[in-house]
């Protein structure tokens, strides 16, 4: 080791201090490009949409639409946070089911005995994702099929429960969902609420954990993380997330349904594929998957003012997962091929 | 008194025992090194230490306090880390954000406070004089030896008063590998204990204040490292007398030419290199790091685009991606650098690993034939030793020796007679290094053409029948005979060539 060597490691200079480097805008891009793709797709419907309908500009039409999105998107942070961990929640169907027949069942015009059911909602949400996270780490089974089964459980508890569609929910809770707060509805306000709230849960250490384990979850491992307290807040607030979305559900439909879960199952992963998030775990981002429920939501107002067949939606929505699908696969080869 | 005093451990595996009744004692302030052979327990010493596991019997007494840590975090809290060869780090991460992973400074909100976190990381990197690292680039853009630095960084980074080095020079280039055993003697100067784990004797003797031998699952001896002599030192870790490390060259090469490159070009890493491999040749590639190799053995292997002219067996062929480059007795097989990351599928048996990619070679009828399979394996695993329960064992709980030969194995059986051996020996023991050199030997003079490539340069003189140094993407000289020596290698890797 005596000699002198001439050239460092992978050729760079030979300097021993970090230098300021130059931002290298390509390769940012390039891992923003499905998230990009989205925003242009929404940005394509909207124009169409636009152009087909009027009034589409406006405050009313976002309000609209930011209600019609608000279930999906309540259910999509969950299951965006699954996903970031690697994993998958079938259950938040079963959930959503429970969570609106015990709301339709429960709640009555005493707004004091409504918030306590509520909570209770919401916290029956919690515990029941954490029980999921519980089971796939003791266990050690696979997300899909433990999720798949707490599922069918607690779609059957929610048949039991209420075995049709019915119940009531009180017209205030009802009215919470057109109720506007200096021009905004509260859905944008709750949009703009789980902006923040993932702004600020991305940047804790509970949210870098969850992220990092579903990057590598050996390595999160090695450096110290408890594999069982990530599963059990990842898919706990997956479940808390659920719930809420059955609250906010029930403003819509105005009673509970014990089958109305599993149409946010799929979507839920759609919009946040569509929107970047990897479902391998470790990367995307919220408002990614935001964009994601926005276009899904759209996609079946451009069905309704086109004049087709109403099932042309699932065709739309599946040709749009497909293409959000194959941008961030030519992404990842660009990128990986900058690094090679 | 000791810092860490060890007795009797112990650890199982179902029926396999890791380690058994080892003992240890280092103090603090000192260079520790634990040597022996791969499988002779050091791994599983010092992920017990570390937390990943957990250990059946015997004690531990930290600072003369009991020592059980449950996971790597309770062994954090007391102060003890390792930079561990199976990186520890997350790929979706930046540099900065993995260094300080799960111990970043935090805001009032209890938001990271990244400000902060990069104030910590370019006073870390300073201190220790790392080489340049740019905090914020996620660390899947890294290469394998930038990855390894970031994780002796993150070491560091908590109040360490032990901190395990776990071969962290094997993936270094010379360079930094000498800046790593400087920063090594620091620490142990600043008054911790460091525990060093390589294979490069070099290495130990240059820095070690003690060393441990391990071997077979146990402690055999501890000594002075200025008190025994390397000889002493390889009879304790085999539990023989290893005669030689490099086997006899005896010149097997043929004159038809096996492999040959003219012109082959790729990006700006490689610009025109030419040369022949003749059947029952050892062909060494050696040089500086970064100068082409890898580029070259890409290129070869068609994971990389490259443009020029390549002949096998005399006839032109365009390599077009690894599978095309797999098939048959015509093709060419590759052992990877990276071979946890591209050789091996970790999670998967011994057998699935050896037979992946000539599933082919046991079907009948388009059905599997079990027995085929499970003829060949064993045919395999007698043939290259490899020391696993059963061909059912995962490959990622083997040694690294004995991944290696699984490798070899995957190789073999693709009946390809051009092989590229990229590095094969990094991170090998020492006895299972000399039982891959014999292996090149036996299968050069089957008529098997080997090209290879040493980060080691003892390995490239003494095993190789010439050696093509690259300079800059080209080929800068080709050694023969008694050229071949160390010295003639670093002279044509670093000095112009002189008008021929």
């Amino acid at each position: 080791m005596s000699v002198e060597h001439t050239v460092g490691m992978a050729q760079r200079p030979a300097e021993t201090k970090p230098t300021k480097p130059a931002i290298d805008w390509r390769g940012r891009l390039l891992d923003r490009a499905p998230f990009l793709v989205a925003c242009l797709m929404l940005a394509l419907i909207i124009g169409i949409y636009g152009s087909l309908q009027s009034g589409v500009f406006s405050l009313d039409e976002l309000n609209l639409d930011t209600a019609a999105a608000m279930t999906l998107m309540l259910a999509a942070t969950g299951q965006t946070i699954v996903l970031l961990r690697g994993g998958i929640d079938l259950s938040i169907g079963g959930m959503i089911s429970l969570g609106t027949v015990i709301a339709a069942t429960r709640f009555t015009d005493d707004p004091s005995t409504t918030a306590l059911w509520a909570l209770i909602i919401l916290a029956l949400g919690f515990l029941i994702g954490a029980l999921n996270g519980l089971l796939i780490s003791l266990l050690k089974l696979q997300p899909f099929l433990v999720t798949l089964a707490t599922w069918s459980i607690l779609n059957g508890v929610a048949m039991i429960i209420l075995p049709t569609d019915g119940g009531s929910i009180p017209s205030w809770w009802v009215g919470f969902a057109s109720a506007q707060f200096i021009g905004l509805a509260s859905p944008v306000w709750m949009l703009l609420a789980l902006l923040m709230f993932w702004g600020w849960f991305r940047a804790t250490r509970a949210g870098i954990a969850i992220q990092a384990t579903g990057s590598n979850e050996k390595s999160a491992f090695l450096s110290g993380v408890s594999i069982t307290r990530v599963n059990l807040v990842t898919y706990g607030l997956s479940g808390l997330f659920a719930a809420g979305a059955a609250l906010f559900l029930v403003t819509q439909t105005g009673a509970g349904s014990p089958t109305i879960g599993k149409d946010y199952i799929l979507p839920s992963v759609a919009a946040a594929v569509i929107g970047g998030v990897s479902l391998f775990g470790g990367r995307g981002h919220l408002a990614g998957t935001l964009i994601g429920a926005f276009v899904l939501t759209l996609i079946g107002n451009l069905v309704f003012v086109l004049h087709v067949s109403s099932y042309w939606q699932p065709v739309a929505s599946g040709v749009i997962l497909l293409l959000s699908v194959l941008a961030s696969s030519v992404a990842e080869k660009a990128a990986r091929n900058r690094v090679q | 008194m000791d810092l860490v005093t060890v007795n009797g451990l112990s650890k199982r595996y179902g029926g396999i025992v890791a380690l058994s009744e080892a003992t240890f004692g280092a103090r603090a302030g000192e260079v520790h090194a634990l040597l022996g052979e791969n499988g002779a327990g050091k791994s599983t010493f010092i992920q017990i230490l570390s937390g990943a596991v957990q250990h059946d019997g015997g004690s531990i007494l930290v600072d003369g306090r009991d020592y059980r840590p449950a996971n790597p975090d309770a062994a954090q809290a007391r102060g003890i880390a390792a930079v561990f060869q199976e990186l520890s780090l997350i790929p979706d991460l930046s540099v900065e954000q993995n260094i300080w992973f799960r111990h970043e400074p935090r805001t009032l909100l209890r938001t990271v406070n990244r400000k902060e976190m990069r104030r910590k990381t370019l006073a870390l990197l300073e201190k220790y004089n790392f080489p340049a690292l740019r905090p914020d680039q996620e660390l899947r853009r890294l290469t394998l030896a930038e990855r390894q630095i970031v994780e002796i960084a993150k070491g560091l980074a908590k109040d360490t008063r032990i901190l395990i080095l776990d071969e962290a020079t094997s993936a270094l280039p010379a360079r930094e590998a000498e800046w790593l055993l400087k920063l090594t003697r620091q620490l142990a100067a600043e008054g911790r204990l460091v525990i060093f784990i390589s294979h490069r004797m070099a290495e130990v003797r240059a820095i070690a204040d003690r060393l441990t031998i391990f071997r077979n699952g146990s402690t055999v001896a501890a000594h002075e490292a200025n008190a025994v002599s390397d000889n002493e030192i390889v009879t304790q870790m085999i539990g023989r007398h290893l005669d030689r490390l490099y086997p006899e060259r005896v010149a097997t090469a043929t004159d038809s030419i096996a492999l040959s490159v003219k012109g082959v070009s790729s990006g700006s890493r490689l610009s025109g290199v030419d040369f022949a491999l003749r059947e029952g040749e050892v062909l060494g590639v050696g040089g500086l790091q970064g100068h082409g190799q890898r580029e070259l053995f890409q290129a070869l292997f068609g994971a990389t685009r490259a443009s020029g002219t390549i002949e096998l067996w005399g006839k032109p062929v365009s390599i077009g991606n690894p599978r095309q480059a797999l098939t048959g007795k015509d093709g060419i097989a590759l052992v990877p650098e990276d071979r946890r990351g591209q050789g091996l599928l970790l999670t998967k048996s011994v057998r699935e690993n050896l037979t992946l990619s000539v599933i082919k070679r046991f079907t009948e009828n388009g059905l599997l034939s079990r027995q085929k399979e499970a003829a060949l394996v064993k045919e395999m695993v007698d043939f290259l030793r490899i020391k696993a329960g059963t061909p059912e064992q995962l490959a990622g709980t083997l040694s690294g020796g004995n991944q290696q030969k699984v490798i070899f194995g995957k190789m073999l059986l693709t009946q390809a007679r051009v092989l590229l051996l990229y590095d094969p020996t990094r991170g090998v023991d020492v006895g299972t290094k000399g039982e891959i050199f014999q292996l090149m030997r036996d299968l050069a003079s089957k008529g098997y053409a080997i090209l290879f490539h040493s980060s080691d340069m003892p390995e490239l003189v003494h095993v190789a029948d010439r050696v093509l140094v690259m300079r800059n993407g080209r080929i800068a000289a080709t050694l023969e005979g008694d050229h071949i020596s160390e010295e003639e290698i670093l002279r044509a890797a670093m000095l112009e060539t002189k008008a021929a």
